[in-house]
């Protein structure tokens, strides 16, 4: 028996309503305007270009982490392993260029090739044998981890890069910070998937519906693979990059950068759930809790202050997503 | 006979790795050093507990961790402004209970995601003691230690108390009503209500649960060194839920038993004394722990496509 | 067979209304349901069964008229009430707590217990082997629930039934997937309860059963209570002819002209996986056929197979002469077979999606041939079918959530029209949709044969396969009984479903 017509919920006001996931990103970018203008009354260096570097500079990683993860949670599935595959990759590169004697960009690009064999592991985990995404990247969290601890032997650190490797974490290209080219390159390549391609659309229907993507005959498989294996590309980028900013390459580098990754997603507005989200959200996501952190050092707040931010930031962000969703389902009714 | 595989192949397991140290390192089993040994792991034990009830429940907590740490240091301040053992035990399962009871809010009664909700509050903790202590310790008075009593008889306490913890925890999820609502609401949300049951006061208070564990644990914690640590508890929720995994507890809730998380528990506890015994170097301890959690699962997902019921579960607290 | 105990009937309806917007599915029933009797219900799909079941556990209110349970007037009934009053349902779907046992589910359901109560496993286990052995179910009280099957699960449903002492049982469609021997199982239990006392309402398509089991039997048919009669008074020749009625209605389907080219032919197509076997069929191009039978007769299962979710294993699949073989739905679609599924929850029109989306969702590959959305041809595309298929909508950019339930069918109609389909099999099309939208969606369907589509039109709405369809195949029990012409009459059809004629299957 049909239930009574709907009313029509295209008016403006029922659009605004019913697009929480816009409503989230001009949120979020209202949240970074105040932060900005506040840090610049506050701090006086904080307006320069230079701490703009700065800032840019210090999270690129996390904000490449961060772009990783936005397909993955799209389709509704999670990856908590990045930080420590981040940290794999830098080991593995250092190892292949000191002791294997590669050339230090051939090394580089390797490193990227064992980010996509990680998250080949973590694929094959959860399509083929399709298990849960949380549990397996805990496991594999720990493995990458203590690989990275085993091929180090829990001491090794890899120093001595030469210059102009160093250049892309320290240096500059036409002014701007070295990594920002391939940060923005990142960015873009992500957000044209996301958003213009048939695989950003297949991976919101499988984070829907998974089964009714199916039904509509997408390769569900093969779509929720490749958003693993991505992810685990661009941590290899993210440990290269990390490498050259810090000099060095130990194997606890990139711990806890999943936590903040994911915080920079969700806080952007990307569902945990899946299905909605969106890559310039999570931008401003990453925006957001850089500035947030960065702006309270100028503001001669200690660093802590920033994470408790953070925290509830996310806490409220994701509460008013929740209610606002309630209040349209209650309009629909 | 199918219930019981995840038990035995992890006491198997366990079996295994004991019987190579009485062979090769029987070093491992001078009574001392063993004791310190168990003693150490004695609060993880009963954080571990704890989670496997909100695993349980099908939902996770990955804020253990900054709560233990959030427990140790405001007890620790406690006991070093002389309040005496009791208050500050009573004190610390307070506190700790406070800490679940906002997790639990977020998610029973605003049902969001737990994941999510309990990574904000592990920062939102653990950034607030790094400000208030600034990486200092806790200085403890001279009589706190081992509760006063000398070393030996101060660990056994501890390790007793675990058990003790452990054995209730068992108990109460088996043979309590209260327990096995918790079962219920982590299996079929809607057939839980249905039945009469409150999902969402059940979640909540699994949650303010949790903290409390975390708590006592916080206790028994600060009582085994002089001073502590700002740091403590870190990682301490990957290896909680490590545990419980291994230990048959599912991600998808409703199953699982203490017994076998115990077992899970003592496997992994293993691995890095056993490592160190047989002189294999000590960095393979991660790896090796990860690679048994991912066995772990895999026989999980072996397991799962035995199961002929592929009945549409009604989703968690959380999805509401 | 005893008489009933005629002193108080245990349930009462009088003169009870219900409608649903503009449909009105219960017009005026009176029933009676005495303790000690059988009472079956029947009638076909969309008579008014599931709406008076509804009313009577709690579920629904009635517009209009009365409910007495035990006597008593029942103003405002809940479910929670309705349990409280005696009245207990068997659903199909068991609400049963798979990661748990048979003692634990039957523990919680039966004693809600208080939460500081002790749990006595011994006594619970006990109790519950009772139970299971009262109904001579073989099941131990250990098992898991998800380790049994479809019919155990429902046996250990029936054992709460049992367990919570209810004076007033509903059972709706119990044997559907039970085997013969199960079957006697339930009709043990069924005695069983008549002889305890209670009065059982007993929901069945099986007219077999219901003159195995029932005391009497009450007929509805488009709402209204045709007649309820002792079944000694009956016959099942007279029986279906109650439940059906009128006669084929005078809207003669324009035929599409004369026969074309085979475009599926199945010989001897089964799936043992899905319980389809030996299915023989032919469809042409520009012909409806419509699959009638009974729910659960099996044709999701067919369509599930034609579509390459459940691959076949047995017998041969030919498409446009060459035989081929599906093994995914990818496949089917780029071979030009288009499916409508039936769960629209699932796998239906997705509720967060634009129309637009949710229309191009199958056709990624042909629309965005380098991978590049274009959203300019897809709007255009979208707002295309949304005009042809009449759908009332803010444009191609609304949010499916924001149409009704009959529009968002249309929309998943357009998402399949557009994979531009050689066959199209529509899966309960229209179930649940309101009369206009549904005469809407039977045009298209003939406008689409007659542009040469081939159609496969499974629907539990016996009126409505007459209408549309060229032809009609029956099915029962996974297998095809036999191909009618058109303008076969109901009786017949429903004959064949209910397995009085045919061979047996």
């Amino acid at each position: 028996m049909d239930k009574t017509v709907h009313a029509d919920n295209s008016s403006r006001k029922g659009w605004f309503l019913n697009s929480p996931w816009l409503r989230h990103e001009s949120l979020l970018l209202l949240i970074l305007v105040l932060e900005w203008l506040y840090f610049n009354s506050v701090g006086p260096r904080f307006g320069t270009l230079e701490n703009t570097y700065d800032i840019l500079r210090h999270s690129s990683e996390i904000g490449l982490l961060a772009l990783a993860l936005t397909p993955v949670i799209l389709t509704g599935g999670i990856d908590l392993s990045v930080g420590s595959l981040l940290g794999l990759c830098a080991i593995l590169f250092g190892k292949l260029w000191r002791d294997a004697h590669l050339p230090v960009w051939e090394a580089a690009a390797a490193a990227l090739g064992f980010g996509a064999a990680g998250g080949a592991v973590n694929a094959w985990f959860i399509t083929k044998l399709r298990l849960p995404p949380l549990i397996v990247t805990l496991g594999t969290l720990s493995l990458f981890r203590g690989l990275a601890e085993a091929v180090t032997h829990g001491v090794d650190t890899f120093t001595g890069f030469p210059g102009s490797f160093l250049a892309l974490g320290q240096g500059q290209i036409f002014g701007l910070p070295a990594q920002l080219p391939l940060l923005f390159v990142g960015a873009v390549v992500i957000w044209l998937m996301v958003h213009s391609t048939v695989l950003g659309r297949s991976w919101r229907a499988i984070g829907f519906a998974a089964e009714g993507a199916r039904y509509a005959g997408i390769p569900v498989g093969r779509r929720v693979a490749l958003v693993y294996v991505l992810a685990g590309i661009i941590s290899g980028l993210a440990a290269v990059i990390y490498t050259a900013r810090l000099g060095q390459a130990k194997a606890d580098a990139g711990t806890g950068y999943e936590l903040f990754a994911i915080t920079a997603v969700v806080l952007g507005g990307t569902s945990i759930f899946g299905g909605i989200g969106s890559v310039h959200g999570t931008l401003l996501g990453v925006a957001a809790i850089a500035v947030l952190s960065n702006g309270l050092v100028h503001a001669r707040q200690p660093r802590e202050v920033a994470g408790m931010l953070t925290g509830a930031l996310l806490l409220i962000a994701l509460a008013a997503s929740v209610l606002a969703k309630n209040l349209a389902n209650n309009r629909r009714r | 006979m199918n219930a019981h595989v995840r038990e035995i192949s992890v006491a198997l397991a366990l079996g295994l790795i004991l019987l190579a140290l009485a062979i090769f390192a029987d070093s491992f089993y001078q009574p001392q050093p063993l004791l310190s040994l168990v003693t150490g792991q004695a609060p993880a034990l009963i954080v571990t507990c704890g989670v496997a009830l909100v695993m349980i429940a099908r939902q996770i907590d990955i804020s253990i961790g900054s709560q233990m740490a959030v427990c140790s240091v405001c007890t620790g301040l406690l006991a070093a402004a002389n309040w005496p053992l009791g208050l500050v035990l009573i004190a610390a399962i307070g506190l700790g209970a406070l800490l679940g009871a906002i997790n639990g809010l977020f998610v029973a009664v605003l049902r969001l995601p737990s994941i999510v909700v309990t990574l904000a509050t592990m920062v939102t903790w653990r950034e607030a003691l790094r400000w208030q202590r600034q990486g200092a310790f806790v200085n403890l008075p001279d009589g706190l230690q081992w509760f006063g009593m000398s070393q030996t008889h101060g660990q056994l306490t501890i390790v007793i108390s675990a058990l003790v913890v452990l054995f209730l925890l068992g108990l109460s999820t088996r043979h309590l009503a209260a327990g096995r609502f918790i079962y219920a609401v982590g299996s079929d949300v809607e057939a839980a209500r249905l039945a009469g049951i409150r999902p969402q006061l059940v979640t909540f208070l699994v949650f303010v649960g949790m903290g409390a564990l975390t708590g006592l644990a916080a206790t028994l914690h600060i009582v085994q060194s002089p001073q502590v640590d700002p740091n403590s508890g870190t990682g301490l929720e990957l290896k909680a839920i490590a545990a419980a995994v291994v230990g048959g507890v599912a991600i998808s809730g409703g199953r699982g038993n203490l017994w076998a998380v115990f077992l899970g528990f003592l496997l992994l506890a293993c691995v890095s004394p056993a490592l160190i015994h047989l002189h294999i170097e000590a960095y393979w301890e991660r790896a090796i722990a990860g690679a048994i959690i991912l066995a772990a699962i895999l026989a999980d997902g072996l397991e799962k496509q035995t199961a002929r019921f592929s009945h549409p579960r009604t989703p968690s607290v959380a999805n509401g | 067979m005893s008489d009933p105990c005629r002193s108080a009937p245990l349930l009462q309806l009088a003169g009870v209304h219900k409608s649903f917007g503009a449909v009105r599915a219960l017009k005026g029933v009176s029933f009676e349901l005495f303790g000690g009797e059988v009472h079956a219900l029947v009638g076909e799909n969309g008579a008014g069964k599931s709406t008076l079941v509804k009313l009577v556990t709690g579920a629904l209110r009635p517009d209009a008229g009365e409910i007495e349970i035990m006597g008593n007037r029942v103003a405002h009934l809940n479910p929670a009430r309705a349990h409280k009053l005696g009245v207990t349902c068997i659903y199909q779907q068991p609400a049963l707590f798979a990661d748990l046992t048979v003692a634990e589910n039957l523990w919680l359901r039966l004693e809600a217990p208080g939460a500081l109560g002790r749990v006595d496993w011994s006594a619970c286990r006990r109790r519950a082997g009772q139970w299971l052995e009262r109904i001579g179910a073989a099941i131990s009280p250990d098992s898991e629930i998800r380790h049994l099957s479809m019919p155990e699960q429902q046996l250990v449903e029936i054992a709460c039934a049992l367990g919570t002492g209810a004076r007033i049982v509903i059972m709706d469609e119990p044997t559907a997937s039970l085997t013969q021997k199960e079957q006697h199982l339930l009709f043990s239990v069924v005695r069983n309860l008549r002889q305890n006392g209670a009065g059982i309402l007993y929901i069945s398509h099986r007219l077999e059963e219901v003159f195995t089991v029932a005391d009497r039997v009450t007929v509805l048919r488009d709402g209204q209570s045709v007649g309820t009669n002792r079944m000694e008074e009956l016959t099942k020749a007279a029986l279906i002819r109650s439940m059906v009625g009128r006669e084929v209605s005078d809207t003669a389907p324009p035929c599409g002209g004369a026969a074309r080219d085979l475009v599926l032919a199945l010989r001897h197509l089964g799936c043992s996986a899905s319980g389809v076997r030996d299915v023989n069929l032919e469809v042409r191009s520009g012909e409806v056929v419509g699959l009638a039978g009974l729910v659960g007769a099996g044709w999701t299962e067919l369509a599930r197979v034609l579509f390459g979710i459940t691959p076949a294993d047995s017998g041969e699949l030919q498409l446009n002469g060459r035989a081929v073989s599906i093994s995914s739905p990818r496949d089917a679609i780029d071979r030009r077979i288009a499916y409508l599924p039936e769960d629209r929850r699932r796998h239906g029109v997705i509720l967060d999606m634009s129309l637009a989306q949710n229309i191009t969702l199958a056709i990624h590959r042909r629309l965005f041939p380098r991978g590049w959305l274009r959203p300019r041809a897809e709007r255009q595309l979208a707002g295309d079918s949304l005009r042809a298929l009449n759908v009332k909508a803010g444009g191609p950019d609304a949010l499916a959530a924001s149409l009704s339930g009959g529009n968002q069918q249309k929309v998943a109609l357009a998402r399949w029209l557009a994979t531009q389909p050689e066959l199209l099999i529509l899966d309960e099309p229209t179930q649940g949709v309101d009369i206009g939208t549904k005469r809407e969606i039977h045009r298209r369907i003939r406008d689409l044969a007659n542009q040469g589509v081939a159609v496969l039109l499974i629907s539990s709405d016996l009126p409505e396969v007459l209408d549309v369809s060229d032809r009609i195949c029956v099915m029962r029990n996974g297998t095809m009984v036999a191909t009618l012409p058109p303008k076969t009459g109901a009786h017949t059809v429903m004959a064949y479903a209910l397995g009085q004629k045919g061979a047996a299957v």
